[in-house]
């Protein structure tokens, strides 16, 4: 931590959401300037939880939730970067079927998102999310900003809207249904790959040879 | 925040064709009959709510066109309900490049994008190929006044009650709500611009060969089309002015 600020409390209010589903922990590495642990549960492949300091400037955190290829449920993903006078991050709940077709999913899991995405509208630097291809594999109701902070209550503004959409996620988890038939399972795979993928090149692109090598392997 | 009268509104069809040249040097065809529909009725129309046209065409020795759609309908001398669409044959899985222009007095709204046929998170080489190429004229345009409020970067918003339009949206639409007039003059930039980045794809466009990928292809454009022409608001507009016969019509040209 560089000195004088205090980082936001990122996997710790993620964490205390995650735990409302019955995790069995699959992978935990604590050791110096990194947090990070794995689980699986219930419709879900994996749930990674994460955070790191690069250098003493930045505090990056992360948080995946993969669904299994054979429910219908979309992917959690949450990412933080944080510094001493701004926070960009982004968070959504993605699509992993084509959300223009598959309508019902849509209005299940995106528009009832909705009311969080407009409420978070306002917080100030709201923005879309630079990279393109990351852009592409988000939902309608993603939320992207670079919160200038002016003061500290503002890391703590941004980072409800992590906890917002996650508490969302864990209900839509609860009741997922199984997917309907071999095509839709199909889909599903194939577009979590996608999502993996894009995630994936991103974030090796914009942290190569800062992050921990090891994490991104166990997110992705 | 300035007024605009009617009569100092943007001239959209006209600017595109005569200011900014997009279609020069292009050999258009009138297009007088679409989805088995004579479109000559929405070429030049007079009611007494509204007056304009909807001019659908082909381009002359090009298989790649469906239609390229360029109009204006002026509602009681006070908006302009204003429209280019330029959509490729099926054989073709070039983007729906979907443009409209709503100006009134306190403001233009405006979404202008170039709407994928597939599902771009899976076929990112689609991205790459065809939407990436927007992504400069995405970053200049979008720090507009209107589609960029006191530090937040508000496109993809203007949709926001209609969901289903948003799902349509690529990650380089330029939506929202520009007032003062020379930002919307601003705008026009955008529209020239990104018309001629569609029109250079069209060029170097090759029918799609993969029997499966076209199937999927296809699923989706028809379901973009249902949709707009079903569901887009503008459309009860178009139904209370020219009545429920020809509102399929209009709607089917329009997108």
């Amino acid at each position: 931590m560089a000195e004088g600020i205090k980082w936001a409390p990122y996997t710790e209010k993620l964490q205390e959401q995650l735990n409302q589903l019955a995790l069995r922990e699959i992978h935990q590495d604590l050791t110096a300037g990194k947090t990070l642990k794995a689980y699986a549960a219930d419709k879900i492949a994996k749930i990674v939880l994460g955070d790191c300091t690069i250098g003493t400037a930045k505090h990056i955190g992360m948080c995946t939730i993969v669904p299994l290829e054979n429910y219908w449920l979309p992917l959690f993903f949450s990412y933080w970067e944080e510094q001493e006078k701004e926070i960009s991050f982004l968070v959504d709940i993605m699509p992993t079927v084509d959300s223009l077709i598959d309508e019902p999913y849509r209005i299940k899991y995106l528009d009832s998102i909705q009311p969080i995405w407009e409420k978070f509208a306002s917080l100030p630097g709201i923005t879309p999310f630079e990279d393109d291809a990351v852009r592409a594999v988000c939902s309608i109701v993603y939320t992207a900003a670079v919160v200038p902070i002016e003061k500290e209550g503002m890391r703590l503004a941004a980072l409800a809207s992590h906890t917002e959409y996650l508490k969302s996620y864990i209900e839509f988890v609860k009741d997922a249904p199984p997917a309907d038939g071999e095509a839709k399972v199909k889909e599903i795979k194939r577009k979590i790959e996608a999502i993996k993928t894009a995630l994936r090149s991103y974030m090796q692109k914009a942290y190569a040879g800062a992050f921990h090598g090891d994490m991104l392997k166990v997110f992705f | 925040m300035a007024r605009v009268d009617y009569k100092d509104m943007i001239n959209f069809a006209d600017d595109l064709l005569n200011k900014y040249k997009i279609f020069e040097g292009i050999d258009f065809i009138p297009l007088e009959t679409y989805e088995g529909m004579d479109t000559r009725p929405a070429w030049d129309f007079k009611t007494p709510m509204a007056t304009g046209y909807y001019k659908p065409y082909l381009i002359k020795g090009s298989t790649a066109v469906e239609k390229i759609t360029i109009g204006e309908l002026h509602y009681m001398r006070r908006a302009k309900y204003c429209a280019l669409n330029m959509t490729a044959s099926d054989d073709y899985d070039l983007p729906i490049y979907a443009c409209e222009f709503d100006e009134s007095a306190p403001r233009l709204g405006i979404t202008v994008d170039f709407m994928p046929v597939v599902d771009i998170a899976v076929h990112p080489e689609y991205r790459e190929k065809y939407l990436d190429q927007l992504a400069d004229l995405w970053r200049q345009y979008r720090t507009l006044p209107g589609f960029t409020k006191e530090g937040r970067c508000l496109v993809q918003r203007r949709y926001a009650p209609w969901p289903w339009a948003r799902e349509s949206l690529s990650p380089y639409s330029l939506d929202g709500r520009v007032e003062e007039p020379e930002d919307r003059y601003k705008v026009m930039d955008a529209v020239a611009a990104y018309a001629r980045v569609w029109l250079e794809l069209l060029k170097k466009a090759e029918p799609v060969k993969d029997p499966q990928y076209k199937q999927e292809m296809l699923a989706r454009k028809k379901v973009l089309q249902k949709l707009y022409r079903e569901r887009d608001p503008g459309g009860e507009v178009i139904k209370k002015i020219f009545g429920e016969d020809k509102h399929h019509l209009f709607v089917s040209l329009i997108f």
